[in-house]
C-alpha cells in the first residue's frame, strides 16, 4: 500500500559513491585518489554541518530537511551545467543543456537553495511546536526523494543525473582531485570566517535568545520570525554550497544520495560535538562523517553480506546519538558563552550584605534606594548606622543613575502633546466563547504608575497581552505614546518603548546574566546581517556602551557578582530581577509588570518596588498588575480593578478598599 | 465510477488500519507528550515478528495478530521507561526526545534488515475469498480487518469513557500534575498507556504486512507518514479524531493513487498533514480550551 520500494527511505550506501562515469580509469594512485574523495566530502559535509548548526544550534530550528537544501544545490549546479546531449541519451537532452560556466552555477546554486531555505523558513509563519515543526520537516525530507526520483523530465528519476562537469575541468586531470580538494578547504575557511562573524558577535546573542525563549525574544523586540528567515535563508545557501561543490566533484546525483538519514547524520555530528560550537561541529563532522561513516564503506564485506557493514554503521551511529543525548546533550566541545569583566564592588559578598539591609532602620516613608550594597558599604566604612538622611542621599544618587541608564527616552518625551502614555479603549478577546476580556478601557498617564488588579480570571494577563501585542483583541484599540499601535506587531510594540515582562519568568537559559541584558539593547548594529559581518571593529564601541549600562543595571540591583553566571542557574529571585533589568535595558516609557513580585521574598520585593519608584521619579510609566495590594496602595496613584473581563472600577486605593463592589469581585467573584 | 467505489472500499480498508495504528500514535502523544517516531520501526518489527510466527512456527493469522500485539506492547511500554521518559524527566527538549525517537526507530529498523536481510518477505496466508457488496470489493479479510478495527476501538472507546483506568488516563492527559496530586499513580497509567498503543502497534504491523504483496524493513517507516497524517488531522493527542482521520486519509491515498500516480500516495498524506498544521494546527477536533491555555501561555 506504500508506493514505491525501499530504495527511496532505506539507503544502502550511507554516502553517495563516486560516480562511475567519471574516472574509468585513475589517472592518480589509488591512495590520492581515495584520499581526494574523503577529503572532498569532510569538506563538504563541514560546510553543510556549519550552516545547520546555525539553525539547529544557535537558532534552535529543528531542520530534519536540511540535505534537501543540499540537493536542491548539487541539482541546480547539475541542471545549469550538464550540455545538451550525452552518450547515454534520456534525460540529459532534454534538459536547458546551458552549459552554464561552473562558477556561475555555484552562485546559482548557492542562491537558489538559500531562497529556497528561507521559503521553507515562512512555514515559520504559523507558530508550531518546535517537534511538530521537526516532525514535518523530516517528512518533507521523505517524501522529496520519492517527488523527485518519480520525476523523470528534469531530475531524471531514481537514475539521477551524470556526466555533471567539474567545475576544474582546465585544470589537468592528474592534478585536479588535489587542487579541488584545495578549493573546498579554502571555502571551509572562507565559510568557518562567516560563520563566526554570524554566531559570536551580538546577532549570534540574538539568535540563541531566540532558541532559548522565542516569546521571551519577542518581548525584548527581536523580530523572531525575521531572525529565522535569515538563518534559513544562510543556512539553505550554505547548503547548496555544500551541494553543488559535492556534484562538481563526484559528476552525478541522485535521491539515493540525499536521504533523510544524511541530515540525521549531521545532526547527530552536531549533537556530539556540541550543539552551538563551530569548533565541536568540526570534531563531531570529521570523526562521524568523515572518518567513521566514509570509514566503514571501505571494510570489508561480513559474511557475504556487504550490507551488514552499513547497517552496523547506522546501528551505532544511532545508539551514539541517543547515548550523548543522555549523557552528554552539550556535546564534546559545549557551547562558550564570553565572560565579561565586572565591578569588583560586591564580588564575593555575602547574602545577608545584599539582602535584607534594603532599608535604613525603620524608614517609615517608602522612598528609593536602589542600591543595597552601596549603602551598606558605605554604612560600613563609617561605622555609623544607616540613617534617613544618608539614605535619602543615597536614593538620589541612585536615582539619577537609573534614570541616565533607563530614561533616556521617556524624560525627551515630558513635551510631547498627549498626556497619557497608554490609552487602552474598549478592548475584547474571547476564547471559545469564554470572553477573558469584554471591552476594557483605561488609561496610564505618563511618568506614573498603574496598578491593575482583580481576582484571578479577571483577565489581567490577557489584558497585558492584548496591550503588548502577543494577543490580538477581538474589538478595540492600544494607543501608545499618542500612536495607534493596535496592529503592531508585539516585537516593534517593544522597540518603541512599550516593554512587558512575564507572569512566569522567561530567561535565556543558556546566555549568561549579562549576556541577557545586552541582547535586549535595541537597534544594536551588530545585530544585522552587514553588521555581523563587517565585525567587531563596526560594533564594538557600540557593545562597549550597553555593556556600560548593563553594568550600571547589575550594581544598581545589586547582582554584579553573577554577571557571568548562566540565567538558568540563577535562583526565582534573580530571575526576576533578571526580566526587570532586561526590560529596562530597551530603555522603555511604559514598563507592563505582571506580577512582579509573585513568590519573592520582602527583601527582594522590597528593591523591585523601589525600582518602580525609581523609574517612576525617572519618568517612566508603569503598568503594574500584582496581587500583593499592600505594594500597590504604597505605589500606585490610580488603581484600575478588573473583573470578569470588565473595568469594575478606578480609582486610589485607600477608596476602592473601602468599595463594595471591589469587595464583592474579590469574595464573590 | 466502479473504480471510484472501488477505490473507496479499499481506502475505507486502509483507512481503518491507519486509524488502528494512528490511536495508538496519538495515544502516545497525549498522555507523554512525546511524538514518537519509533512508533514506525515497531510497526515494521510487529511484521517480521509476524512473519516469524505465520511463516515459520505456521500459526494462522488470528493467533498471530495478538501474541505480537502483547509481545510489542511490553516492548514499547519498556520503551517509554528506558528511552522517552527519562529523556524528558531530565529536561529534554522536545526536540531532544524526537531525535532520540527518531533515531531508536532507524536502530531498530536496521538491527532489523541486519538480522533478516534485506530482501522482501511475503506472509503464507490465503487472500480470503472475494466478496461483492454493491459495487464494493473487498476480500474476506479486508472485511474482517475493517470489523476487527471497529470493534477494536470500539473496545477502546469503553475503556476510555467507562473504566476507572481509562478516567485515569484521561485526567493525565489533560494535566499530569493535577492527576497526581489527585492520587493518580500516573507513571503506572502512562506504563498502561504505551502497552495498549503498543498493542494497537503490534496488531496494525501484523496486519499491514499480512495485506500488503510484499514488504521489507522500511513498511513502518512508510506507514508511519499515514498514520501521523491521521493524527494530526484529528488533532494530535485525541484518540477520536485519529479514528476519523485515518479513514479520510485512506480514503484520500487510495484515491490519489487511482487517479494521479500511485508513487503520489504518500505525497497525498503528506500535503494533508501540512494543510492541516498551516491551516488548524490543533485538528479538526481540537478543543477551544486547548487553544485558549497555548494564547494565554
Amino acid at each position: 500500500m506504500a508506493g514505491p520500494p525501499s530504495a527511496r527511505t532505506r539507503q544502502r550506501e550511507p554516502r553517495p559513491h563516486p560516480s562511475p562515469y567519471v574516472r574509468t580509469e585513475r589517472p592518480i594512485s589509488p591512495f590520492a585518489y581515495y584520499a581526494t574523495i574523503i577529503l572532498v566530502y569532510i569538506g563538504t559535509d563541514l560546510i553543510a554541518a556549519w550552516g545547520l548548526n546555525l539553525e539547529f544550534g544557535v537558532t534552535g530550528i529543528p531542520n530534519l530537511a536540511f540535505i534537501v537544501f543540499v540537493a536542491s544545490g548539487a541539482y541546480t549546479y547539475a541542471v545549469l551545467t550538464v550540455g545538451p546531449t550525452s552518450q547515454f541519451g534520456g534525460a540529459e537532452t532534454y534538459i536547458i543543456g546551458g552549459r552554464v560556466p561552473a562558477f556561475v552555477a555555484i552562485v546559482a546554486a548557492v542562491v537558489v537553495s538559500g531562497a529556497f531555505g528561507a521559503l521553507i523558513g515562512l512555514t515559520g509563519l504559523r507558530r508550531l511546536r518546535l517537534d511538530y515543526q521537526a516532525l514535518t520537516l523530516l517528512i518533507i525530507s521523505f517524501v522529496a526523494t520519492g517527488v523527485v526520483g518519480a520525476n523523470n523530465s528534469i531530475f531524471n528519476g531514481l537514475d539521477g543525473l551524470s556526466l555533471i562537469p567539474n567545475p576544474l575541468e582546465f585544470v589537468a586531470e592528474s592534478q585536479r582531485a588535489w587542487v579541488y580538494v584545495g578549493v573546498v578547504a579554502v571555502l571551509c575557511i572562507v565559510t568557518l570566517f562567516l560563520v563566526r562573524r554570524l554566531t559570536d558577535g551580538p546577532l549570534g546573542r540574538a539568535l540563541r535568545a531566540v532558541r532559548d525563549d522565542e516569546d521571551a525574544a519577542t518581548a525584548i523586540g527581536k523580530s523572531v520570525l525575521g531572525l529565522r528567515l535569515l538563518v534559513q535563508g544562510i543556512g539553505g545557501a550554505l547548503a547548496g554550497l555544500s551541494g553543488a561543490l559535492l556534484a562538481g566533484f563526484i559528476g552525478g546525483w541522485s535521491p539515493s544520495a540525499w536521504g533523510y538519514l544524511e541530515t540525521l547524520a549531521l545532526l547527530t555530528a552536531i549533537i556530539i560535538g556540541g550543539r552551538g560550537s563551530n569548533r565541536g561541529v568540526v570534531v563531531g563532522t570529521v570523526l562521524l562523517l568523515g572518518a567513521f561513516l566514509q570509514g566503514v564503506q571501505y571494510l570489508p564485506a561480513i559474511g557475504g553480506r556487504p550490507d551488514l557493514i552499513f547497517d552496523f554503521g547506522w546501528i551505532i551511529v544511532g545508539g551514539l546519538t541517543i547515548a550523548f543525548l543522555f549523557m552528554r546533550p552539550q556535546g564534546i566541545f559545549p557551547e562558550r558563552r564570553p565572560r565579561y569583566a565586572v565591578g569588583e564592588s560586591d564580588a564575593g559578598g555575602g547574602a545577608s550584605r545584599r539582602f535584607g539591609l534594603l532599608r535604613g532602620s525603620g524608614t517609615p516613608n517608602r522612598t528609593s534606594a536602589l542600591s543595597a550594597d552601596a549603602r551598606t558599604n558605605e554604612a560600613a566604612s563609617s561605622g555609623v548606622a544607616v540613617d534617613g538622611g544618608r539614605d535619602d542621599e543615597v536614593a538620589e544618587r541612585d536615582r539619577v543613575a537609573l534614570a541616565g541608564v533607563v530614561a533616556t527616552r521617556a524624560r525627551t518625551e515630558q513635551a510631547a502633546s498627549y498626556a497619557d502614555i497608554l490609552v487602552v479603549e474598549g478592548i475584547s478577546r474571547s476564547y471559545g466563547g469564554v470572553r477573558a476580556v469584554d471591552s476594557a478601557s483605561f488609561t496610564v498617564p505618563k511618568g506614573s504608575i498603574v496598578g491593575l488588579i482583580g481576582p484571578n480570571g479577571a483577565g489581567k494577563s490577557t489584558a497585558l497581552g492584548i496591550i503588548s501585542g502577543f494577543i490580538r483583541p477581538d474589538a478595540g484599540s492600544v494607543t501608545f505614546a499618542g500612536v495607534d499601535v493596535t496592529r503592531l506587531a508585539a516585537h516593534r510594540r517593544a522597540r518603541r518603548g512599550l516593554v512587558r515582562t512575564f507572569q512566569l519568568t522567561r530567561e535565556f537559559g543558556k546566555l549568561t546574566l549579562l549576556e541577557n541584558l545586552l541582547v535586549a539593547a535595541r537597534e544594536h548594529r551588530g545585530e544585522s546581517l552587514f553588521g555581523a559581518l563587517a565585525g567587531r571593529r563596526y560594533w564594538g564601541a557600540e557593545e562597549e556602551l550597553h555593556l556600560e549600562r548593563a553594568r550600571s543595571l547589575l550594581e544598581l540591583f545589586g547582582v554584579t557578582h553573577q554577571a557571568n553566571k548562566l540565567a538558568a542557574n540563577l535562583s526565582g529571585g534573580q530571575k526576576r530581577m533578571l526580566e526587570m533589568m532586561r526590560a529596562l535595558m530597551l530603555d522603555p516609557q511604559l514598563l507592563l509588570l505582571d506580577e512582579p513580585m509573585a513568590g519573592l521574598s520582602t527583601a527582594v520585593a522590597d528593591r523591585v518596588e523601589d525600582a518602580c519608584i525609581g523609574l517612576r521619579e525617572s519618568g517612566v510609566a508603569v503598568l503594574l498588575v500584582e496581587h500583593e495590594l499592600a505594594a500597590v496602595e504604597r505605589l500606585c496613584s490610580n488603581v484600575v480593578v478588573m473583573a470578569q473581563g470588565n473595568v469594575l472600577v478606578e480609582g486610589e486605593m485607600a477608596n476602592l478598599r473601602r468599595s463594595k463592589l471591589v469587595q464583592e469581585a474579590y469574595f464573590v467573584g | 465510477m466502479r473504480l471510484l467505489i472501488e477505490t473507496i472500499g479499499f481506502g475505507i480498508f486502509s483507512g481503518s488500519l491507519i486509524s488502528l495504528g494512528a490511536v495508538g500514535f496519538t495515544v502516545q502523544f497525549g498522555i507523554s507528550n512525546v511524538l514518537n517516531v519509533a512508533y514506525g520501526a515497531f510497526i515494521t518489527l510487529a511484521a517480521y515478528l509476524g512473519y516469524i510466527f505465520v511463516n515459520d512456527a505456521h500459526f494462522s493469522l488470528w493467533p498471530t495478530i495478538a501474541v505480537v500485539a502483547a509481545i510489542v506492547g511490553v516492548l514499547s511500554a519498556t520503551f517509554n521507561r528506558v528511552l522517552t521518559r527519562p529523556l524528558a524527566r531530565r529536561g529534554g527538549s522536545f526536540v531532544a526526545v524526537l531525535v532520540a525517537t527518531v533515531w531508536s526507530g532507524i536502530t531498530l529498523q536496521y538491527i532489523i534488515v541486519s538480522i533478516a536481510s534485506p530482501s522482501t518477505f511475503t506472509y503464507a496466508v490465503p487472500n480470503g475469498t472475494t466478496v461483492n457488496i454493491g459495487y464494493f470489493v473487498l476480500t474476506s479479510t479486508q472485511l474482517i480487518v475493517i470489523g476487527g478495527a471497529a470493534a477494536l476501538m470500539l473496545l477502546f472507546h469503553g475503556l476510555l469513557t467507562r473504566t476507572q483506568l481509562g478516567q485515569a488516563m484521561r485526567a493525565t492527559a489533560v494535566n499530569p500534575v493535577v492527576a497526581r496530586s489527585c492520587g493518580i499513580r500516573i507513571d503506572r497509567v502512562t506504563d498502561v498507556a504505551w502497552l495498549i498503543s503498543g498493542m494497537l502497534c503490534g496488531a496494525t504491523g501484523v496486519v499491514l504486512a499480512a495485506t500488503t504483496s510484499t514488504f521489507d524493513a522500511s513498511l513502518g517507516t512508510t506507514f508511519l507518514i499515514y498514520m501521523i497524517a491521521a493524527a494530526v488531522l484529528g488533532g494530535v493527542g485525541q484518540p477520536y479524531g485519529a479514528m476519523i482521520g485515518g479513514l479520510v486519509v485512506g480514503v484520500s491515498t487510495q484515491l490519489t493513487g487511482a487517479y494521479l500516480s500511485p508513487a503520489y500516495e504518500d505525497v497525498a498524506a503528506f500535503v494533508i498533514l501540512v494543510l492541516m498544521l498551516l491551516a488548524w494546527p490543533r485538528g479538526l477536533f481540537g478543543s477551544a480550551a486547548s487553544a485558549a491555555k497555548r494564547l494565554a501561555g
